[in-house]
């Protein structure tokens, strides 16, 4: 178990050295002069470029810019934006629990709608409560969140009136956001919960289960849901980065603080080091996350302990 | 029978009379009611709300009735004492001597007098702090100085006219020094000004607050009375998705919104629980800046017949149906109108064709007009967000192929753009300039500004160069106006550009919410605003 940690955290390493020079690159792959950019919207003299240049590091060589990139980084260190002049991980700290906040509320979600109607759907099989959820899992799947999301709005900040269709904070809040990040992720789990149980059901320990005469619903909690759901820990892993990146659409269309709302605000307004920073601390924390879901694997699925 | 209906007439004028007199005194309380908080959903959020830093026009939106300026220029473009009792500018040109307000006091408490205007100015120009638009509105600022506890003196190293327009805007408004020097970075969320409200939170990609300023007892240039605003607060939401923003104002959870989208305009509009306002931007309108350098552009033939085969018609019955008014100039009506731009370049097909086929450009076979074997094309310079080109560039490509030009659209993201901007490299872009004084012309068509901000026509006329700097040195208000006159004349002769569209500046509110006023710059005041409930 020990030598299966070990292995899996140092795996880590090369990953994140891949992360950063990605985002490194970030600054160097968009056309044009970076500090002309960020300057566009300003009659600016020659000077405040070179002040810019310098103050960025630009005028430097790449590599060494590239040291001081990952050194920093490493520190904690993120750099300034150029918006707000605070610095990054300052604004990040700031935003990072309401999208926390929202990504577990939206896993919640989906879990508790993905995983009954999944279940369901397996036992049902061929019935039409089979197709027509998977049918709803389809269109789930498909479903801009956007577009769900401006719908929810209509629907119950419009119409019904129970629901703030904007902002963050409390509970009250959340629950839009989160049931529309939540309803796409929960068609994803629910076809995967459905095909993982059919797979258990017509094992041969099901069958023994059943002749030694227990009762028929202890079988599929107790011994196939079990089973069932290892699989469906990974897609919670994967579907984290997916949670994220919706994260960046929910948030801006329910007005809502957050990583998301942070990345497309320095995208719109050439924050580079804003960007970078961003981009840089979520692509981390999927890959961390990831590494975990890894290792609760391990715990559940003593096969890949030992394997 | 009479004799019995009077005396029930005569009960009901004394039922009457009772009411009144006892509604009498609640009336004028009724009319302005005070209290309650109003809540508004922006299009986005401010990079900042100190007005010396920010870039962006969000910001003032915000701060309009929180910070003030020396002095207020009304709707009507009229400049008047607000923060500066009178104002004199010197002979030469080169310094402005104001006479200040004795009763003013920050938020904070401390005196407003002649050491906080140097302060706020010199704060400006201070290379070690990052300024936005207010950096160029003090361009060859020399320094102020203090004449007395209430007169300052700011003087310029050359003539500059401007100044009084944009001393009485958003980024030259006053924060509190003391704020300033106490807590530094604060001041991107917290400025301290002096006026009837005041910022009291902000919580980033959320909303800011402001709260009424109870010691504001003086007369708002844009009000009629004296005393503390109406509303008790007022919440600034950001929402930054238009259908969300607008589905808030239709439930209620906001009051206010600015940013309506044309499609969504037509439904807020018939809707009687609601109000739209419309106000015209200053500035630069919507315009095609013609690249006058690259051929076929470089014949004013050409452009001229692209200015009138452009159907703006079309433009306002589609894509800007409700929110823009039609262009004729580089400076939008509001900042300078005359009969004679308003006749420039009526839509005329026939025209077009007439001065295309003068110019050597004959119809060819697949409808596109030919010269020695060249097609007649056209490469615009579009903004590509990733949803396509905007959709008034896609209007003007179908205007001018029907008079036989084939526009090809360079859509692409933002920083190429740019670029393809400062090196002349298609036939323009179409842009727009806020800018509260016609100097803003100056960046646009001074030659000293090709290959920078935004003299993207790449014009180099020492006639339009040399009005553009009589323009900055003359301060009679009717000599000032001749100036820009004879500049925008120049532009439309010379077919420099093709003024598209004049941007408005759309709020929608609730109907009970009432009072709003708009400076000159497009920006709300609010304090006389009030919610009826």
């Amino acid at each position: 178990m020990l030598t299966y940690l070990a292995r899996r955290s140092l795996a880590v390493v090369p990953v994140l050295f891949g992360v950063t020079l990605a985002v490194f690159s970030m600054l160097f792959l968009v056309p044009g002069d970076p500090v002309k950019i960020m300057l566009a919207e300003f009659v600016t003299t020659p000077d405040q470029v070179a002040q810019m240049r310098a103050q960025l590091h630009l005028d430097e060589p790449i590599l060494k810019q590239y040291g001081r990139f990952v050194v920093n980084a490493v520190r904690g260190d993120l750099g300034t934006s150029i918006r707000s002049r605070r610095p990054v991980s300052t604004e990040i700290g700031e935003n990072v629990g309401s999208t926390a906040q929202l990504a577990l509320a939206s896993m919640a979600v989906a879990v508790a709608i993905g995983v009954p109607l999944g279940l369901m759907a397996a036992l049902a099989r061929n019935s039409w409560f089979d197709v027509g959820s998977m049918i709803v899992a389809l269109l789930g799947v498909s479903m801009p969140s956007f577009w769900l999301g401006l719908l929810m709005i209509v629907a119950f900040s419009l119409h019904l009136g129970w629901f703030p269709a904007t902002g963050g904070g409390d509970l009250w809040h959340l629950v839009l956001p989160s049931v529309t990040l939540g309803m796409i992720a929960s068609a994803i789990i629910a076809r995967l919960t459905r095909s993982s149980m059919l797979e258990v059901l017509g094992q041969d320990y099901v069958r023994t289960a059943r002749a030694k005469g227990l009762a028929w619903w202890g079988v599929v909690v107790r011994h196939a849901l079990k089973n069932a759901l290892i699989p469906v820990i990974t897609i919670f892993g994967l579907q984290f980065g997916n949670l994220l990146a919706g994260a960046v659409i929910v948030e801006t269309v329910f007005s809502r603080p957050g990583l998301g709302r942070l990345i497309v605000g320095g995208i719109l307004a050439k924050d580079f080091p804003l960007v970078q920073g961003t981009v840089l601390f979520v692509a981390t924390a999927y890959v961390l996350i990831n590494v975990l879901v890894d290792i609760a694997y391990a715990f559940v699925d003593p096969r890949i302990r030992f394997g | 029978m009479p004799t019995e209906r009077s005396p029930r007439f005569v009960d009901i004028v004394v039922a009457a009379l009772l009411i009144l007199t006892v509604a009498c005194p609640l009336a004028p309380a009724a009319l302005a009611q005070t209290g309650g908080t109003l809540v508004i959903g922006l299009d986005q959020e401010p990079p900042t709300l100190d007005p010396h830093a920010s870039p962006s026009a969000v910001t003032y939106q915000i701060i309009a009735s929180v910070t003030e300026n020396l002095l207020y220029r009304a709707p009507d473009g009229k400049l008047v004492p607000w923060l500066a009792e009178s104002w004199q500018s010197a002979r030469d040109g080169r310094s402005v001597t104001f006479k200040l307000r004795r009763d003013v006091k920050f938020h904070d408490g401390t005196p407003f007098n002649a050491e906080a205007v140097k302060f706020n100015f010199d704060r400006i120009v201070d290379p070690k702090f990052k300024a936005g638009g207010a950096r160029a509105a003090l361009t060859t600022y020399a320094g102020s100085k203090v004449l007395d506890e209430h007169t300052v003196q700011v003087s310029f190293e050359t003539p500059y006219a401007p100044f009084l327009n944009l001393v009485a805007s958003g980024p030259l408004s006053i924060v509190s020094p003391k704020a300033v020097r106490e807590t530094g970075d604060q001041v991107h969320t917290r400025p301290v000004g002096t006026g009837p409200f005041m910022v009291t939170e902000y919580v980033a990609k959320d909303h800011a607050t402001i709260a009424r300023n109870p010691a504001y007892t003086r007369k708002a240039p844009w009000s009629d009375r004296s005393g503390p605003a109406y509303l008790d607060s007022i919440v600034w939401k950001f929402v930054p998705e238009a259908g969300t923003r607008v589905t808030t104002l239709e439930s209620g959870e906001t009051q206010a919104i600015y940013q309506i989208p044309a499609q969504s305009l037509p439904r807020l509009e018939k809707n009687t629980g609601l109000r739209v306002e419309k106000t015209p931007w200053p500035g630069a309108p919507r315009i095609w800046l013609l690249n006058t350098t690259k051929p076929p552009l470089d014949d004013v033939r050409v452009r001229r017949a692209i200015n009138y085969a452009v159907d703006k018609d079309a433009l306002l019955a589609t894509v800007a149906r409700g929110i823009a008014l039609k262009a004729f100039a580089p400076l939008t009506a509001v900042m300078l109108d005359d009969p004679a731009l308003r006749q420039a370049y009526p839509f005329d097909a026939a025209k077009a064709g007439a001065l295309l086929a003068e110019a050597g450009w004959q119809p060819g076979s697949d409808g596109i007009r030919t010269k020695g074997g060249q097609r007649l094309e056209i490469v615009l310079n579009a903004i590509d967000y990733g949803g396509g080109p905007e959709p008034t560039v896609l209007l003007i490509q179908s205007s001018l192929r029907d008079v036989g030009i084939d526009v090809k659209l360079k859509a692409q993201a933002r920083p190429p753009w740019y670029e393809d901007n400062y090196r002349c490299a298609t036939h323009g872009p179409v842009m727009f300039l806020r800018s509260i004084d016609p100097d803003g012309l100056f960046s646009l068509f001074h030659s000293s500004f090709v290959g920078g901000n935004f003299n993207w026509s790449c014009v180099k006329d020492a006639k339009l160069d040399q009005l553009l700097e009589q323009g900055r040195r003359e301060f009679d208000p009717a000599k000032r106006r001749a100036v820009y006159l004879a500049i925008e004349k120049l532009a439309i002769e010379e077919a420099l550009t093709v003024p598209l569209l004049d941007d408005l500046s759309v709020w929608a509110y609730r109907a009970n919410v009432q009072g709003a006023k708009y400076n000159f710059n497009a920006y709300p005041v609010l304090s006389d605003v009030t919610i009826r409930r």
